[in-house]
């Protein structure tokens, strides 16, 4: 076969560098020179394959679905076979010994251990491998769990035959496999948080407090986030805006952060330890007293007087107040902003140039003609903590959002009931701004909903919040009642429980039943909250003056954008993904990115904050070690075949390949460290000139052949 | 199913409460759309769709064989159906919609359709003639709006939309694609604009009539009661007509009225037009030719705004 045939003049190639592997680690700098053969390096390839099967009973989990020793007995049969056992628990200590037991006395050239998946012990067996003096990638895992006996519990024949195939298909790759090193890199001692609401704060905080340079990314006017809109916190009752501002104020103070509001991610490129992202600073019109120093502007610089606010003639909804309040064109959205630095929004901004004078000739603050900046940082690691949106609850139109003014949601009940909010603390009816003595509040508005307009999650904080916001009214308006209608109270967190107990005997109503409708009387804008009350067994029309929806959560406008940015994946919901939903929460799949934050999924404060740290002390990690190893599985260009076309360039998700000019020819040229091994231009190549390490071509016929001949040669 | 640039046909399905009650309905639906481009040809030897509450709710294999049979007449046309009522729609299409999702269905139906020498084979849609008329593909409001000779400015005439058009909103397609809303749909106030009309919301606009789903025939008291509040909230905003797009739910509020006074002694006096009956006056057709003169509930003062 022509694929046989490569594979041949390949080992003789690879053979003849070997000696150069060792410099291959102390040139990882360089990485993007190497040449392909220098780390495919295999001595070993040429002497006869020896390979051990190692098959794991993983108690019953396998062992309860198949014949352990019909398939140990048809093990020995496969070529190159010089070892077969098998053991309760082969990722145990005493498994892991059998393991390299055998290696050694049996002079074993590779290794398949048939388990589970190799997500889960692949780390653990390669570790069991090196240490019986085997380069680690001498080994192959055969998944005879996830992939056959759990989803074939009761068909034990051909859960038996499977496991055969899977194993038979392991032996002809492992025969093939080579010495692979992992090459590492220097990483960049400076990380860089997107985000800097609290979750993107305390990340930062952190990673400023272990010695990091961290930028941190916002693209709003001023840190904070959410948790600045809120009132106060469940179920302590602490004032949102007295615990955060400590943190706001910490993060402008601290020497370690470089602080870039109104700024967006434009670009990223790089990969672990070595990200190069482009930042644009949005034109935003003012400029800071250090800007103007820079300028030639001595002791000028915006100083957060508010004249020039107060001179704007234009009128615009402030949307940190959801829209109920106004604000000017020149602004700071609430008086306790980080930095106190005003901005323009040009988009409604006329450039009259009265908030110019207003400013003065000393402090020349304001330029009506700013333009976007962009610059470029270098950073090691990044966290993604971009927070999220609320849901457009008026699609959820039998509740009547946007259509009913006495209907709102639990966002715009934060502003009202806040003191700082537009109406001072004193909730109102917007119809006719009368004080409401009946409140109903519909939980889970669009969230657990699986009518296809919603969202089939739970949001996670808006019972907590409900239950909060029932509280205040109780102390805010004597003989006001809030209705808290509901399908179940999820108060999972740390004294939740007992805080939705104390709701209950202030005098709050708890009514089980979703909401079916909610109708308008024309006449007093009163509502009639229509539901079925499934304790009583009865349906209920009740008459109340203001509703709260507490709108369900939803991921990022502009996730879409991120997820490319960064390379990283979102789940079916839209949330960006986390590496592994239980043991890796904070990581991505892409090496050296970290999320925090409600960006993975909803989280109230405290998990929010939890996360954040997380993420801050894994982002860390690499900046400390100073070099991160990076798997070997990337490609690399066979010269002599390379045609120079330049279709594996363009195909590249990760932006790994680059033509290149080399003795008069155009060549590929693989950047090994922003390669993933995904395989898009090995298969693709015209000319198969390209070599995927740990899955070449030779590798991978075998397998098929090894599958489609069912082991006859 | 349409070929473009010819005449739309479509097999149009009856129903029975149309053609006994309100023939009116039949003959402005075929004059109607007949100015839009849309031909209705009769579809022959049809029976009742069957009633989606009165069969569908006790056997569901009777239910399912006698619309499989009138959307086999369709299919031996080669037709796509067209019709005017919400309860047929709820069994004609939704038979139509299961039985090409379902094999084990089909086959089943097809085992009871083989003694009459039929064979369902899935191969037209249905059409609720409302649908027709506001989807740009097939008419859309801007022809309709065209085709309008008289309009009838000036009338003050609500919406009722029926249940089983929009919903279960999962399934129904033309909600998704088309109209997009199932909660608070304005589609037919556009409609009703575009005759000219001031298309007026009420309280509580997308309750039942109270008649469907077997409420009629099971508990005419309730079902009554539910009629007489809507009747409630419709005089609440002063309409001079109601319209539908559904015979039964026409016959409800239209002959409801007779009897919520006999029964509860309340009075009130809304004319209740199918759209097709507004559609005919504002294209010209004179009350007699929709023979308005049948309704159980007098149009003259509704007729005497408009005319």
């Amino acid at each position: 076969m022509a694929e046989k045939k490569k594979a041949t003049t390949k080992k003789t190639e690879t053979k003849k560098v070997a000696p150069v592997k060792q410099e291959v680690k102390k040139q990882a700098a360089a990485a993007s020179t190497a040449a392909p053969a220098k780390t495919t390096a295999g001595s070993t390839t040429q002497q006869e394959a020896r390979i051990g099967v190692f098959i794991c009973h993983c108690g019953t989990n396998i062992a309860g679905s198949m014949d352990i020793p019909a398939v140990e007995e048809y093990a020995k049969t496969i070529p190159n076979v010089a070892y077969v056992d098998n053991y309760k628990y082969m990722c145990s200590m005493p498994g892991q010994a059998v393991i390299a037991k055998a290696i050694k006395e049996n002079k074993l050239t590779g290794v398949v251990v048939s388990a589970c998946s190799p997500r889960l012990h692949e780390p653990t067996f390669r570790t069991a491998t090196k240490e019986a003096g085997l380069n680690p990638f001498r080994f192959e895992m055969a998944n005879i769990r996830e992939q056959n006996s759990w989803v074939h519990m009761h068909d034990r024949e051909g859960s038996t035959e499977k496991a055969k195939d899977a194993i038979r298909i392991a032996v002809a790759k492992a025969s093939l496999l080579q010495d692979l090193f992992p090459k590492t890199v220097p990483v960049e001692k400076a990380a860089m948080v997107v985000g800097a609401g609290v979750a993107g704060m305390q990340a930062a905080l952190d990673l400023a407090a272990a010695g990091i340079k961290t930028y941190l990314i916002e693209s709003d006017m001023s840190i904070g986030g959410r948790m600045s809109q809120l009132d106060k916190t469940f179920p302590t009752l602490d004032c949102s805006q007295c615990i955060l501002t400590p943190k706001m104020v910490d993060v402008g103070r601290s020497s370690n952060i470089e602080l870039m509001t109104w700024s967006e991610v434009h670009e990223v490129e790089g990969y672990i330890g070595n990200f190069d992202v482009t930042i644009r600073k949005k034109a935003r019109g003012v400029m800071t007293p250090k800007e103007a120093e820079a300028k030639g502007i001595v002791g000028g610089g915006c100083n957060g007087c508010g004249d020039c606010e107060t001179a704007c003639p234009v009128i615009k909804p402030n949307e940190f107040e959801v829209g109920m309040k106004p604000r000017k064109a020149i602004y700071i959205n609430h008086p306790q902003v980080v930095p106190l630095l005003y901005t323009i929004d040009f988009n409604s901004c006329v450039k009259c140039g009265i908030c110019v004078t207003a400013c003065g000739p000393e402090k020349k603050a304001i330029n009506l003609e700013a333009q976007d900046e962009f610059v470029k940082v270098k950073v090691g690691t990044v966290i993604l903590a971009t927070g999220y949106d609320i849901f457009p609850i008026e699609n959820k139109q039998e509740w009547g959002y946007k259509r009913y003014e006495n209907v709102i949601t639990s966002l715009e009940f934060e502003r009202l009931i806040c003191a700082s909010g537009p109406t001072g603390g004193h909730l109102i009816r917007p119809s006719d701004g009368e004080t409401p003595k009946r409140v109903a509040f519909v939980l889970c508005a669009g969230s657990r909903d699986n009518t296809g307009i919603g969202k089939p999650y739970c949001s996670r904080f808006c019972c907590m919040y409900s239950l909060k916001h029932a509280h205040q009214i109780i102390e805010k308006i004597p003989g006001c009642i809030p209705y808290i209608f509901y399908m179940d109270i999820r108060s999972f967190g740390k004294m939740y429980e007992e805080f939705y107990y104390r709701i209950q005997d202030e005098g709050a109503k708890f009514i089980r039943g979703r909401v079916a409708n909610i109708l308008e009387d024309p006449k007093t804008k009163n509502l009639h909250v229509m539901a079925d009350d499934t304790l009583l067994d009865r349906p209920i029309d009740m008459e109340v003056d203001l509703v709260v929806l507490a709108a369900a959560v939803q991921p990022k406008e502009d996730t879409n954008r991120t997820r490319k940015l960064f390379g990283v994946s979102c789940s079916q919901d839209g949330w960006l993904l986390e590496a592994h939903p239980k043991l890796n929460p904070c990581g991505t799949t892409t090496a050296g990115v970290f999320l925090a934050g409600v960006c993975q999924g909803p989280k109230d404060i405290p998990d929010t904050v939890a996360s954040a740290e997380g993420a801050a002390s894994a982002a860390s990690i690499p900046i400390h070690k100073g070099e991160v190893e990076l798997e070997p599985y990337f490609a690399t260009c066979i010269e002599e075949k390379c045609a120079g076309c330049g279709m594996c360039v363009n195909l590249c998700p990760y932006s790994a390949l680059a033509l290149v000019e080399k003795d008069g020819r155009t060549v590929m040229q693989v950047t090994e460290a922003k390669c993933k091994g995904c395989g898009t231009c090995g298969g693709f190549c015209p000319g198969g000139a390209i070599w995927m390490n740990h899955f070449t071509t030779p590798q991978i016929v075998a397998q098929i052949d090894a599958f489609l001949l069912g082991g006859e040669q | 199913m349409s070929e473009s640039g010819a005449k739309h046909k479509f097999a149009f399905y009856l129903g029975c409460i149309a053609p006994n009650r309100y023939p009116g309905v039949e003959s402005a639906s075929i004059k109607a759309m007949n100015k839009l481009g849309v031909e209705l040809v009769p579809l022959k030897g049809a029976s009742c769709c069957p009633a989606p509450g009165a069969f569908g709710s006790i056997d569901l294999s009777v239910f399912y064989a006698m619309a499989a049979r009138n959307l086999v007449l369709a299919e031996q046309m080669k037709m796509d159906i067209a019709l005017v009522c919400n309860g047929c729609y709820k069994s004609i299409w939704e038979v139509n919609h299961k039985l090409k999702h379902n094999k084990d269905l089909r086959d089943a139906v097809n085992e009871v359709l083989k003694e009459v020498d039929m064979e369902y084979k899935g191969t037209i849609n249905v059409y609720h003639t409302a649908e027709l008329l506001y989807n740009d593909k097939f008419i859309g409001v801007d022809k309709v709006r065209d085709s309008v000779t008289n309009p009838l400015t000036g009338a003050r005439i609500a919406v009722h939309y029926g249940c089983h058009l929009t919903k279960p909103h999962k399934d129904r397609e033309f909600e998704k694609e088309v109209m997009l809303n199932t909660e608070h749909p304005i589609w037919m106030e556009e409609l009703v604009a575009a005759i000219g009309a001031t298309p007026v919301e009420y309280r509580n606009k997308m309750q039942c009539c109270g008649a469907g789903g077997g409420v009629r025939g099971y508990d005419i008291v309730h079902s009554l009661d539910i009629t007489n509040e809507k009747l409630i909230n419709l005089e609440e905003v002063k309409v001079d007509a109601l319209t539908d797009i559904c015979p039964f739910c026409q016959l409800q509020f239209d002959r409801g009225q007779i009897e919520i006074q006999e029964k509860f002694g309340v009075k009130h006096s809304i004319p209740v037009l199918h759209f097709a009956e507004l559609l005919g006056l504002a294209q010209g057709m004179s009350p007699q030719d929709l023979g308005l003169d049948l309704h159980g509930i007098s149009c003259e003062s509704f007729l005497q705004k408009v005319l």
